[in-house]
């Protein structure tokens, strides 16, 4: 048997006439973690999905434990020791964290039928293993995204797979789970096992990765040890071109009191969050998932209803919102944490998404102009330099980086005083980081008040010019760009309770 | 030959592509009515009586009696919602107008107004428990269903009413060869495609059905956009009672069965989608008339009526199946 556990030759796959995959090759050994990464549409999630049996090659061979791998069936390559874990879940929201973990393979008794104190026994096993602290008798819509996407792991774990593909695992995972994630996959690697480590965020490539395959346009840039790269070289090589400054900077001063939330709670998990935001100002909010960050955009945008306190705009008096219609109303705008269910209609066209909020201002006499809502939309591609085919294009078929610009063009169309972002650049490549950075700094030129939610710290740490910091449902801290680090707001977000409510 | 692949790759590689995009958009459109044709030729060849000016003016008018009420179930699914109550709503409308109108022509107006405001009202009745309740449309317009049935065979089993002579004469009316039926429902097309397109409601019902989620945090009204679809709905079926009536000349209560598994089928047919956001006036009417030519023809070659229901049911599972295979 050949040194590689799996070699993939000459891959190419083409869809409608779109070259996908062009004869891209990858070899993986046993217990190494092989990085892939490359910008949205570079053609890494269509590999691992031939790889996973998804979709069949049009070209290539894949030889996989020594022997020629045909097309199979998905459980065929379960079977076979490939496991897959999916940048979207593939979770049944209604069963338990152990019925997940154990769906289609449940332990049963000889007359066939379902052994639940084996399910659950077997799941704890497994999760006290990984390290992994959940109640296995939860329904995973109990749970948040991050703790879904540890069941996941620990679906594909359980499997006993000998290569498992994580397609952006860490795209929803933030401190302690991340390092959890991390164990996991070290503790993976002395088992032999292979790991294919999909992500967007190279210190985690860097961190974890053996060997880094680069792909760009469907095509493989280049494949190199981790030791041979540094990050520059490795952002190059993904965009094809040098990126001079991660976070573009600004000098301006703290501009007019815009929006002042009291005291807000909601049932959610706010339990008296007061902030102040200012005109052309970007204030970072920080904390765990789970800490309630999402749950306060929600609350400052009036999604969720509040069970005490206020949001009121500064200088505009007493303007007060219960819905997202008045919040838009009143200039906020809200670019959520999940894209696909919160952000996008992603069956629909870029056309409607970019104009729905302001729809009824683009009418003469009750019709449509069609000629108004295209200038729009072109005026959305143009500045936030959209790629699409038309736009009649459903948003479904765009990249990530596409997808959330139509989000941005759409909330920029309402001409907002206020704008939310939530978790702005995830699942966002390189390339589109960094202008979706460069249009915070332009929109906060022209005095528009950003609060940003971010997982990732140096984003925080380089984009903000305040910084709140959540534990628990409460404000834990705030923190001047000057005197925040990793480690402070790191330390912040993870103060006991009770600690937390003394600051 | 390579060197031909190379001067148009660049074109033919974007032509291949629009092709994918224009065939998986209106695929099944096209495979409706591919199959309507074939169904004529057959008609046209198999039976005499089929290509008639008579028999054509027939499916004309059926398929109108039919369409104008998928039009709103259209609309309904759309919004990833569903009407079950059109049937027994043709019903009761049926009934009230011919009890109102009992025949005298100075009642024709008041038949009109009450049978219309009996449909907002039904609509109006669907949509606040469908927003407020927060009742699934399946449930409410179930419930709904068996309400008005119950309600239309309470106001009586054998036919009442009478309608005036002039609503009598509506039904046999024609401008040029077509009856004024039909050009009712080619009117209704018309504005139900300008309402999609060009009007802010119409995008709002494609982002309620698209994810309502998104929509609320668009600032889309859905309470109204909701009130409105399915007020629209229950007046198509209204206007099909009153329709009913001029055909039948009395109050008959045993009219309306079954219209709303028919509307749900033909709009199915069409290829909208039963989870919402996406719709097609054009696959709707494709649906009614596939399903109206069909259990025309069925009766012009004699077949017996029990297996019109089971051939219209293979139809329903082949144009689904056909489906699928194209979206991918």
């Amino acid at each position: 048997m050949s040194e590689y556990i799996l070699e993939m030759r000459n891959i190419s796959k083409s869809f409608a006439g779109v070259q996908a995959l062009k004869e891209v090759s990858i070899r993986c050994k046993p217990g190494l973690v092989y990085g892939l990464v490359g910008e949205n549409g570079a053609g890494k999630s269509t590999l691992m999905k031939i790889l996973a049996g998804a979709y069949r090659a049009d070209a290539g061979e894949i030889v996989y434990k020594g022997a020629i791998r045909d097309q199979a069936s998905t459980a065929e390559i379960i079977d076979s020791g490939i496991s897959i874990i999916y940048q979207e879940l593939a979770l049944v929201r209604q069963m338990s964290v152990a019925e997940n973990i154990f769906l289609g393979r449940e332990p049963r008794n000889r007359l066939g039928i379902l052994n639940l104190g084996e399910l659950y026994d077997r799941a704890g096993e497994l999760l006290k293993r990984l390290g992994i602290r959940l109640n296995l008798r939860l329904p995973v819509s109990e749970l948040t995204i991050a703790q879904q996407q540890l069941v996941e792991i620990a679906k594909a774990l359980s499997q006993n797979a000998d290569l498992i593909v994580m397609d952006e695992p860490s795209a929803i995972l933030a401190g302690s789970e991340l390092d959890q994630l991390f164990r996991i996959i070290e503790s993976l690697k002395l088992q032999g096992v292979t790991v294919i480590y999909i992500s967007h965020r190279l210190e985690e490539v860097f961190r974890i990765a053996d060997e880094v395959t680069i792909l760009k346009d469907g095509e493989l840039v280049a494949t190199r040890p981790i030791g041979e790269l540094d990050r520059a070289t490795l952002v190059e090589f993904m965009v094809g071109r040098p990126l001079d400054e991660v976070f573009p900077q600004t000098e301006h001063e703290q501009g007019e009191l815009v929006l002042v939330a009291e005291d807000v709670s909601t049932d959610t998990i706010l339990a008296g969050v007061s902030l102040e935001l200012y005109a052309g100002e970007i204030l970072g909010i920080a904390g765990m998932v789970g800490s309630g960050r999402t749950e306060l955009a929600r609350a400052l945008f009036g999604a969720d209803p509040l069970t005490g306190g206020s949001i009121k705009l500064a200088g505009g008096g007493e303007a007060r919102w219960g819905s997202p219609a008045q919040a838009i109303n009143a200039g906020l705008a809200l670019v959520p944490e999940d894209r696909k269910t919160h952000g996008l209609f992603t069956a629909l066209s870029v056309r409607i998404n970019v104009t729905i909020p302001i729809l009824s201002s683009l009418t003469r006499l009750g019709v449509l102009k069609r000629a108004a809502e295209e200038a729009v939309v072109r005026g959305a591609q143009e500045r936030l330099s959209i790629v699409m085919s038309s736009s009649d294009q459903e948003t479904q078929f765009l990249s990530g980086g596409n997808q959330q610009k139509v989000v941005l063009a759409k909330w920029l169309s309402t001409d907002p005083a206020v704008i939310i972002l939530d978790e702005p650049t995830r699942g966002v490549d390189v390339g589109a980081k960094f202008e979706i950075y460069k249009l915070m700094r332009q929109l906060n030129d022209r005095g528009i008040a950003i609060v940003m939610i971010s997982s990732e710290l140096p984003e925080i740490i380089g984009m903000s010019d305040r910084i709140l910091v959540m534990n628990d449902g409460r404000i834990a801290g705030e923190l001047a760009r000057e005197e925040a680090g990793e480690a402070r707001i790191i330390e912040l977000a993870t103060m006991g309770g009770s600690e937390a409510a003394l600051t | 030959m390579n060197q031909t692949a190379n001067l148009f790759g660049g074109k033919s590689k974007r032509d291949s592509r629009a092709r994918a995009v224009f065939l998986r958009r209106n695929g099944p459109i096209i495979m409706v009515y591919a199959f309507i044709l074939l169904l004529v030729i057959i008609g046209i060849t198999q039976s005499e009586r089929f290509f008639t000016e008579r028999n054509l003016t027939n499916v004309a008018r059926q398929s109108a009696f039919l369409g104008i009420v998928a039009l709103g179930q259209m609309l309904v699914i759309l919004t990833a919602g569903i009407d079950l109550s059109v049937g027994s709503l043709v019903k009761v409308s049926i009934l009230v107008s011919a009890i109102v109108m009992n025949g005298e022509s100075g009642n024709v107006l008041p038949a009109i107004i009450a049978t219309l405001g009996l449909g907002v009202l039904v609509g109006l009745i669907h949509g606040f428990l469908i927003n407020e309740l927060r009742i699934a449309p399946f449930i409410v317009t179930l419930a709904s269903l068996v309400i008005l049935r119950g309600i239309g065979l309470t106001i009586s089993s054998s036919p009442v009413g009478k309608a005036s002579r002039e609503v009598m004469m509506f039904y046999v009316q024609k401008i040029g060869p077509i009856p004024v039926i039909a050009w009712m429902f080619f009117v209704l097309i018309v504005l139900t495609m300008l309402l999609l397109r060009y009007t802010v409601f119409g995008k709002y019902l494609f982002a309620v059905g698209g994810n309502i989620e998104v929509a609320r945090l668009s600032g889309v009204p859905i309470k109204a956009v909701r009130y409105g679809v399915y007020v629209l709905c229950s007046l198509t079926a209204a206007v099909t009672g009153l329709l009913w009536l001029s055909r039948m000349g009395v109050g008959d209560p045993a009219i309306g069965d079954g219209i709303e598994l028919q509307t749900i089928t033909a709009v199915i047919i069409g290829g909208t989608s039963l989870f919402g956001g996406r719709a097609s006036v054009l696959g709707t009417l494709g649906g009614v008339l596939l399903l109206g030519i069909t259990a025309n023809l069925l009766v012009m070659l004699g077949v017996n009526q029990f297996i019109q229901g089971l051939i219209q049911g293979v139809i329903i599972v082949a144009a689904v199946a056909l489906y699928k295979q194209e979206g991918d």
